[in-house]
């Protein structure tokens, strides 16, 4: 044997830091930048505003612009951006830690195709059923995502006793592909408004101009990262594979489900919140593994903080950068997470 | 095969023919021939201008501009989202901007075929098959009136197209000349946003038919530094344009539209003037020959103190 | 697929699990440790029943080395052992100094303390076999379930392995139950074999009377000469040819 012992284990002792301290410093540092940027954001937009005026209490609310402005246009979409960013980053890592696979996206299992018909449906007839709750957007949306969630489980449970990931991963890409060609063919016999709107809600949209979508989704989203949080330890034991985590002590099965239902509940309303915003699930877990390393004490709490700044800063330059209009969030994700995963293949070779 | 020489047989007697000239024959014979000749060219020529009788329209706009200027009996087929005039109904459908169906529109063998000027595609294909084709690009309220004008002169209609076209601008001068002097106020013309809420909101830019008719009809267009037809405006957008007046546009009369969502915003002018208006009807929707009647409802929605 | 298989282990016993490929060993090896639950009988541990054990109790007690490890993700050595602290750590419990000290003499016990910073992807098969049973040592369990441990390591090395497997039970009374290709391995460190065909158990007892030439031939279809050999202080096995 070469190694020596006595060395190795006081550079051990000298430069390991406990897991508490770290995690505490990870959750710390990651919540700030996401407050930071949501403190920052609504400062800009593509219209110029005075602050002095939205911020001025004494003039009448119904009449102040700047105030409408900051608090209705870019206020809650600023807020929406940060719940959509946190739950679709960290969906992300629970779903690559579930299928072991670092390139796996909270959409590989069908959950945003689920809710691209749902979203679909109620745009091309619910205009006829408006006054139903359900068949507005986002509860279509997020019912779409459910149903969705829902056989692609009981596919992976018929096959297998137990929960087999790679029956799951079938299940979804399947059910993807399906979900797909009835979002062509719903989008068929829609006429071109609606076919536009449609196509538009599926490069993302974040415009929510009103609380109600943030405060409806808000408890599951809550319920979700709860759970994240509860499981991250589990998450690097399944990371090793089932065999590997059961042997460690870990109820690999109950697991597998609470990581599973969780991540599609906190994916189903984040897509019902802004649509199918892609690579913020993959781009934002990447690059957190890539800063702190890859337990997951540390991976989940950053990615929740990182992908809500992230998410805010990319709907930022979406209303900014060819203003007054807008370039839709889901092609400013992939404009830059294109590159970062080309620059992270040519960094690797 | 190489020609062969004559060949000189003794055995071959040489026949002398006798030379007999005709003068008369050969004159008729010439005249019969530039007879035929102007006959031929005179049914080419007539045949080229005969009027098509077996039209297929891909754009609901010109079906019923070939249905006002009296060429509706000869419309053999038209597209999916063809509704007016109500004798369409019984017509077949072949399609329509995305999914021509080239099969059936051959099928129905037409003589002319009324495409959009971007089916490239379906342009070539009807080239190979030799149907002639007349393109349709939307484009503002004069070409409306133009393509009237245009597609009479192609069907053999150019009288009635004319008075068509002659009454749809007389209308529109009197409609402008209705609201004349009046203030403009700025105008939001809204013709889709999501059901229930502002979002997804696609209204009129600074070109196109809508825009023009908003300008008769005495508005200003809040989107009119826009060069598109049509702005998805957000409510950041919407805040910043300050629109006085807000017409929506809906096509779909079955169920009535529902204003509350503007209350999101009450620092619209439009919301605080309480000058929130639906308007429905696929006139509003299509340059077509309806468009003077749309625009006269868009003047009497923004001045209905001129009416 | 493992049909019939009585098996006993007793406390601080050193079992091999000998077979072809295909016959069940690592089947069995994951019944033992709870992973795998039998359609029909039972798997007690000290007389109670596995199905009545939360897994954190079983895997307090016993440890399993599996053949193949391939983590997701890029995580360090001393990341990797110190998962194996997790049955012994509460729900939101961080692993302590003392955790710590555990996970640094379970990577000197296995000669990796010098990669205890580097990600385990960069090492080399046989020193990532090595970490991983330095995983399992960390779990500071009674038992050691090892499949195919010496598979991809070097001779070097699988000595050393060896002479750990039988310093671990003899200092620290570690039971041990081996599934493994390599006879002499097998000869070296267990004290009972059973040997696996098909999923059927067609011998089992001490090695000495049960790994013999005949029981060789018929497992493996191969003729061996088995012998003591002096200098080595245990049986060994040397295939000559494919019997007849």
């Amino acid at each position: 044997m070469t190694s020596r012992p006595d060395a190795a284990a006081r550079l051990a002792h000298h430069s390991w830091r406990p897991p508490s301290a770290r995690v505490a410093v990870v959750t710390l540092a990651s919540a700030g930048v996401a407050v930071a940027a949501c403190l920052l954001a609504p400062l800009a937009g593509s219209t110029s505003i005075s602050l002095s005026r939205a911020f001025d209490w004494s003039l009448p609310w119904a009449t102040n612009v700047d105030a409408q402005i900051f608090f209705v246009a870019r206020l809650p979409r600023v807020l929406a951006a940060a719940l959509v960013g946190a739950a679709l980053a960290s969906a992300g890592v629970v779903f690559q830690a579930l299928l072991r696979n670092p390139l796996a996206t909270p959409f590989t299992l069908g959950i945003s195709a689920g809710a691209a018909l749902g979203a679909m449906l109620a745009l091309t007839f619910g205009g006829v059923l408006a006054s139903a709750a359900w068949a507005t957007v986002p509860a279509a949306s997020f019912l779409g995502a459910s149903g969705a969630v829902l056989v692609v489980y009981l596919l992976s449970v018929a096959r297998h006793r137990g929960f087999s990931t790679n029956v799951l991963l079938l299940a979804g890409v399947t059910l993807n592909s399906l979900l797909s060609a009835l979002i062509l063919l719903v989008q068929y016999f829609a006429d071109m408004t609606r076919a536009l709107q449609t196509m538009r809600w599926l490069l993302g949209d974040l415009d929510v101009a009103s609380y109600d979508p943030i405060l409806a989704a808000l408890p599951m989203l809550i319920v979700a990262c709860g759970t994240f949080v509860w499981l991250q330890r589990s998450l690097n034991l399944l990371a090793l594979g089932e065999d590997h985590a059961a042997g460690r002590g870990l109820d690999v099965l109950r697991v597998q489900r609470m990581a599973f239902f969780s991540a599609s509940l906190a994916t189903g309303a984040a897509v019902s919140i802004g649509g199918p915003i892609g690579f913020v699930g993959i781009v934002v877990p990447h690059l957190v593994r890539l800063l702190v390393g890859a337990d997951h004490r540390l991976v989940v709490p950053a990615s929740l903080g990182f992908g809500a700044a992230f998410l805010v800063g990319c709907d930022l330059v979406s209303r900014t950068i060819i203003a007054p209009i807008e370039l839709p969030v889901g092609i400013v994700t992939a404009l830059i997470g294109g590159p970062f995963f080309l620059w992270l293949l040519v960094r690797n070779t | 095969m190489t020609p062969q020489p004559r060949r000189r047989d003794a055995a071959t007697p040489r026949v002398r023919r006798p030379r007999v000239r005709r003068p008369e024959l050969q004159f008729r014979h010439s005249i019969a021939f530039v007879l035929l000749l102007v006959l031929a060219a005179w049914l080419a020529v007539v045949g080229a201008q005969a009027p098509p009788q077996r039209i297929v329209s891909l754009v609901p706009a010109a079906t019923e501009i070939l249905f006002a200027i009296g060429a509706g009996p000869r419309v053999v087929a038209v597209s999916s989202y063809d509704h007016e005039p109500p004798e369409v109904e019984r017509l077949p459908r072949v399609g329509a901007l995305l999914d021509p169906d080239l099969e059936r529109i051959l099928g129905l063998r037409p003589d002319l075929a009324v495409i959009y000027g971007t089916q490239h595609d379906l342009r070539q294909q009807l080239t190979r098959a030799g149907v002639p084709m007349v393109g349709y690009t939307h484009g503002g309220l004069a070409d409306v009136t133009a393509a009237i004008r245009a597609l009479g002169e192609r069907t053999g209609t150019s009288s009635t197209a004319n008075d068509v076209a002659g009454r749809i601008e007389r209308d529109l001068a009197a409609t402008r000349a209705r609201v004349s002097g009046r203030q403009t106020p700025r105008v939001l013309l809204v013709f889709g946003r999501e059901p229930g809420t502002l979002r997804n909101l696609y209204a009129s830019g600074g070109v196109g038919f809508l825009h023009d008719m908003l300008g008769i009809a005495g508005g200003s267009n809040v989107f009119a530094d826009q060069k598109r037809e049509s702005v998805q405006a957000t409510a950041e957008m919407l805040l910043a344009s300050a629109p006085d007046v807000v017409i929506e546009l809906h096509v779909d009369g079955s169920s009535p539209a529902d204003l509350s969502p503007w209350q999101a915003l009450p620092a619209l002018p439009a919301v605080q003037k309480g000058r929130i208006v639906a308007l429905t009807g696929t006139d509003l929707v299509t340059a077509g020959p309806r468009v003077a009647t749309a625009t006269e409802r868009l003047a009497k929605a923004i001045h209905p103190g001129a009416f | 697929m493992v049909r019939d298989v009585s098996l006993d282990v007793p406390s601080g016993g050193r079992v091999g699990i000998l077979g072809p490929n295909g016959s069940g060993k690592t089947t069995l090896l994951k019944l033992l440790a709870g992973v795998l639950a039998p359609s029909s009988g039972q798997v007690t541990l000290d007389g109670t029943l596995m199905t009545s054990l939360s897994r954190r109790q079983v895997a307090r007690r016993i440890a399993m080395v599996p053949q193949h490890t391939h983590p997701a993700f890029d995580y360090t050595v001393l990341e990797l052992v110190l998962m194996g602290r997790y049955p012994h750590l509460g729900a939101f419990q961080v692993e302590g100094s003392a955790d710590l000290d555990i996970a640094h003499a379970s990577l000197d016990a296995t000669g990796t303390a010098e990669f205890w910073s580097r990600p385990f992807s960069t090492l080399s098969g046989g020193e990532q076999q090595r970490v991983v049973i330095a995983s399992a040592l960390a779990q500071q369990a009674d038992l050691l379930l090892l499949d195919e441990p010496t598979a991809s390591l070097d001779p070097g090395y699988q000595l050393e392995i060896a002479s750990l497997l039988r310093k671990l039970h003899r200092d620290r009374g570690v039971g041990i139950v081996m599934a493994t290709h390599d006879l002499n391995l097998a000869a070296s460190v267990c004290e009972t074999v059973v040997l696996l065909d098909e999923g059927h158990v067609i011998a089992a007892g001490p090695t000495a009377e049960v790994l013999t030439r005949e029981s060789i031939a018929r497992l493996y279809g191969i003729d061996a000469d088995v012998a003591f050999h002096r200098e080595a202080g245990h049986l060994v096995v040397v295939p000559i040819g494919r019997a007849r």
